[in-house]
């Protein structure tokens, strides 16, 4: 393993009024793939920027193990990273691309050209080592990017929505290598992207970010279980969950004229129930009417009301009924949701 | 405009028209240039080379063209080169830096390239003459410089805006100071840039009149401009020959001219000053 | 403890060294151009303004003395200010009509036929300007000539040289060929940009090709028009290279001397034998002044926080 600790201590961002950080504390173990997700603006690449000394904090502290790295410029940090557009020099071939680090290192140029063919045969870029970046394929520009960060070794990885520019179809598997090549080489690696089901699938844990705070920190599984709020509830998984707005009375959930039965006890007054789409079918007691069919290959979403409620349902394609039918709705009650009147989550 | 007019081709004769006074200019330089008597544009009599014989001797007491020709490269070559260097290093600091009184810096640079520079001519004597740079090659090439950057400054501010923010960064992580992004990635990637300022910096500096004809006094040290203007001002002009040495002085130009006009349409559009 | 002591000393020492890169780098960067532009034109703005102020000529350069407001008002008394002045308007106004009016002329036309012959007319017009001022001049000399010579004198039978018969008529058209294709290339790329469905929708509404002109294109180059205008009022006020070498101020006495021209040969030129240089460098002055006020006002006229966006790299 030679993945090192990071820590972020109280880190804020300022550009003039605007607060892009707010007071991160954040720590990512030795090895760890850790993403940080949310939507654009929410502060998750001026973290990573920060990381890397590419912006100075207005506040608080980064350290790499025990060593404090946030006066340092972007050189002294050993820190490897892949940006969104990849950030290929136009004027360099892939090789040379590659190379860069190791030549600003003065490494022998005998060293250079072992490594550097080394890593592009992990990467399976070989063949276009001697084309400039403008020839060659999106997919293959992501890799020599990939390339690039790797070949100093570095003790941090930083992937800046590294796969957002590459087709649906290259991106899955990209995903797969990426992940594969972070756990061989043990690196200590950072993540950011807006899309849920790239952070669930790569990392060990998910930080979520919203409008510069860290709002959940938790491995994929725990997050798309148990969301701290109504916000990481509605941001993780898909089709995202049903929050509804209503009160908690003794035993039930009132929304509009929909009543919905609790199995747990939560405190008397207004709040949140969330019911995952996946966790709904259309077998129970909860009288509706179908609004919309959206069929998605295997699955239909179907969009209820439920007393003046609209309730999204995933059913299976078999199932999907005909549009205005008088359906029964029914939830396991295990799955269900319920936050406070601020949206925190509250706890059975 | 995107629809083509019923009677464009009526537009191309009036065109044709309003242009004839130029191509009837270049017409008329070149056939001065060769002939011993032209009457209009029509030769009278024949060609021979005494048009040509400052080639070989210096006339009137003037030095041999070889000196104002040699000062004329060197002029325009040291101009061209320190403007791109100067403005480039100027103009990246403007568009991608961080530091104090980066826009008041960006205003002053605005103010002065519209400010007319020539009105400054007095005073750019007497400032020479204090430096003791009056009449010397040096004095002349860092006042035309100085009063081209706020251009200079302002094109190249321009281009290095449209860089890519992610490559600099790339480069900064992979290990470089912001001295090696600006002169091994930025510069490199605004070469478009640096061609379109040093192209119209050399065609600028090559044909400047007013600044050598007045900061300069030894013949020795004139320019081709000073050389011909030493011509214009006579009494009685031979044009046969002053044709020939306009059309040794135009020569670059004019061959510049025939093999890159799109080019030079492109960076005369891209906000050279008129 | 120690550890932790020499830590945080580092730090100190290290966000020392940041401070002082990042003033001391973009320095670095900016030191030439600040030099050069401090030394001729922030400098010259207020010598020319001081000098203005002495006696100072060819007698008196070594030890000039303070003559407050005496050269302005020696100006003033001039006889020939007037007729400076006047020369000046009419340099200008008619100068800067032929600019623009051809300007837009040339624009509207090379963009309303086939791509290959409007870039072809262009680029010809981009010849005066590239040129060699001498050259052009000499060109101008030799076309205007008189009868069996210039091409000029031929068409009109004259035995003059036209630059002595019409000079005015002469600075106006050379210094207007070279003046011509700025305002021909704004407008044109004006014109590029602007939508072409704003073309079709004109044709659909049943506009002939001069009504679009008159309606649509004209309206939406006023601004292009009026930056044209304005910026080469200004240059066209200072400027004399053209007039220096076409007329030299002539025929005969301040014909066609412009007030640039005359602070420029009261100042550097042995006209009178004994150059004034306090003298010019006060005409001067005025120039320089309503340079800065112009130019200041096209600051606040242009929108200037548009232009600036702010760096994306905190990096010293």
């Amino acid at each position: 393993m030679r993945g090192i600790r990071v820590r972020l201590e109280r880190l804020s961002k300022r550009f003039g009024h605007v607060v892009a950080v707010q007071a991160l504390d954040l720590e990512v173990a030795p090895g760890e793939l850790l993403a940080l997700l949310g939507p654009s603006g929410c502060g998750k690449s001026t973290t990573l920027l920060m990381i890397a000394g590419i912006y100075q904090p207005t506040a608080g502290a980064i350290y790499f193990g025990e060593r404090r790295v946030d006066h340092l410029p972007p050189r002294d940090r050993d820190v490897g990273m892949v940006f969104q557009s990849y950030a290929l020099y136009p004027h360099l071939t892939l090789f040379e691309n590659i190379a860069f680090p190791l030549r600003l290192k003065r490494r022998s140029s005998v060293e250079v050209t072992r490594v550097v063919r080394r890593t592009a045969e992990l990467l399976g870029i070989a063949p276009v080592l001697d084309r400039y970046p403008a020839q060659v394929s999106g997919g293959q520009q992501q890799r020599a990017a990939l390339a690039r960060a790797l070949v100093k070794e570095p003790q941090v990885l930083l992937l800046d929505e590294p796969l957002s520019n590459l087709d649906a179809q290259i991106r899955v598997q990209a995903r797969g290598e990426i992940r594969r090549l972070q756990q061989e080489l043990g690196i200590t690696t950072m993540l950011v992207t807006h899309d849920q089901a790239e952070a669930l699938a790569m990392a060990d844990r998910v930080a979520v970010f919203s409008m510069g705070q860290l709002l959940q920190v938790a491995t994929p599984d725990e997050l798309y279980r148990r969301p701290a709020n109504t916000f990481v509830a509605r941001f993780v998984g898909h089709p995202p969950m049903n929050v509804l707005e209503g009160t908690f009375t003794d035993g039930q959930f009132v929304a509009g004229s929909l009543r919905f039965p609790l199995l747990v006890a939560a405190p008397p007054g207004p709040g949140y129930l969330g019911i995952r789409p996946e966790d709904a079918h259309l077998r129970g007691s909860i009288p509706g009417r179908v609004v919309v069919v959206e069929s998605q290959g295997r699955h239909a979403l179907v969009t209820v009301d439920v007393g003046g409620v609209e309730l999204k349902v995933l059913v299976d394609q078999g199932d999907r009924p005909a549009v205005g039918a008088q359906v029964g709705v029914g939830v396991e009650p295990p799955a269900v949701h319920l936050f406070d009147m601020s949206g925190v989550r509250i706890e059975p | 405009m995107p629809l083509l007019p019923p009677r464009w081709r009526l537009l191309v004769l009036v065109l044709a028209v309003l242009t004839l006074p130029i191509v009837t200019g270049v017409l008329w330089l070149l056939l001065t240039g060769w002939f011993d008597v032209v009457h209009g544009l029509l030769p009278v009599g024949g060609g021979s080379l005494e048009n040509w014989r400052f080639l070989w001797t210096s006339v009137g007491g003037r030095p041999p063209l070889r000196i104002p020709l040699m000062n004329s490269l060197i002029f325009a070559g040291v101009v061209a080169t320190l403007e791109v260097v100067i403005a480039s290093m100027a103009g990246y600091a403007i568009a991608r830096m961080a530091f104090p009184g980066r826009r008041g810096l960006l205003g002053l640079v605005l103010v002065l390239h519209a400010f007319p520079a020539v009105s400054l001519l007095i005073a750019i004597f007497y400032i020479l003459r204090i430096l003791g740079l009056f009449d010397t090659l040096l004095g002349v090439i860092l006042v035309k410089v100085a009063l081209e950057l706020p251009l200079g400054i302002w094109l190249m501010k321009g281009f290095f805006d449209y860089l890519s923010w992610e490559i600099e960064m790339a480069a900064l992580v992979d290990g470089m100071s912001r001295w090696g992004v600006f002169w091994r990635i930025a510069l490199p990637m605004a070469r478009p840039g640096l061609l379109a300022l040093g192209t119209f910096a050399l065609l600028s500096a090559w044909g400047e009149f007013i600044l050598p004809f007045t900061l300069i006094v030894s013949s020795q040290r004139w320019t081709m401009a000073m050389y011909m203007q030493s011509f214009l001002s006579e009494a009685f002009t031979d044009f046969g020959m002053m044709a020939a040495v306009g059309l040794v002085y135009a020569a670059p130009v004019l061959i510049l001219f025939a093999l890159g006009q799109r080019y030079l349409l492109n960076i005369y559009t891209g906000g050279v000053k008129g | 403890m120690q550890v932790q002591a020499r830590l945080a000393r580092e730090a100190t020492i290290g966000r020392a060294r940041t401070w002082a890169r990042r003033h001391l780098t973009p320095a670095a960067f900016l030191a030439p151009a600040t030099i050069l532009i401090v030394l001729f034109f922030l400098v010259p703005v207020v010598a020319t303004l001081l000098l203005s102020l002495t006696d100072i000529s060819t007698v008196t350069f070594r030890a000039p003395r303070w003559v407050g407001l005496e050269n302005y008002r020696y100006l003033f008394r001039d006889p020939f200010l007037p007729r400076i002045l006047l020369n000046t308007a009419r340099y200008v106004g008619l100068t800067l009509l032929f600019n623009v009016g051809m300007g837009l002329t040339l624009a509207l036309l090379s963009t309303s036929v086939r791509p290959g012959y409007g870039n072809q007319v262009r680029a010809l017009w981009l010849l005066p300007r590239i040129m060699p001022p001498v050259v052009y001049v000499l060109v101008w000399q030799g076309l205007t000539r008189e009868a069996p010579y210039g091409l000029v004198g031929i068409l009109t039978g004259s035995s003059r040289s036209w630059i002595t018969e019409h000079p005015w008529t002469t600075i106006v058209l050379a210094n207007g060929m070279v003046g011509a294709s700025f305002g021909m290339l704004i407008f044109t790329s004006a014109i590029r940009s602007m939508s072409p469905e704003l073309f079709y929708a004109a044709a659909v509404d049943g506009a002939t090709t001069w009504q679009t002109v008159r309606r649509v294109v004209l309206p939406l180059l006023r601004w292009p028009i009026l930056f044209v205008t304005a910026y080469q009022t200004l240059s066209l006020l200072t400027s004399f290279e053209y007039i220096l070498l076409l007329t030299d101020g002539g025929p005969g006495f301040f014909t066609t001397t412009v007030w640039s021209l005359h602070a420029y040969k009261l100042a550097l030129s042995n006209y009178y034998g004994n150059v004034q240089f306090g003298l010019g460098a006060a005409m001067a002055a005025v120039l320089v002044v309503i340079g800065v006020v112009v130019s200041v006002l096209y600051l606040r006229i242009f929108n200037f926080r548009a232009l600036i966006g702010e760096p994306k790299i905190e990096v010293p």
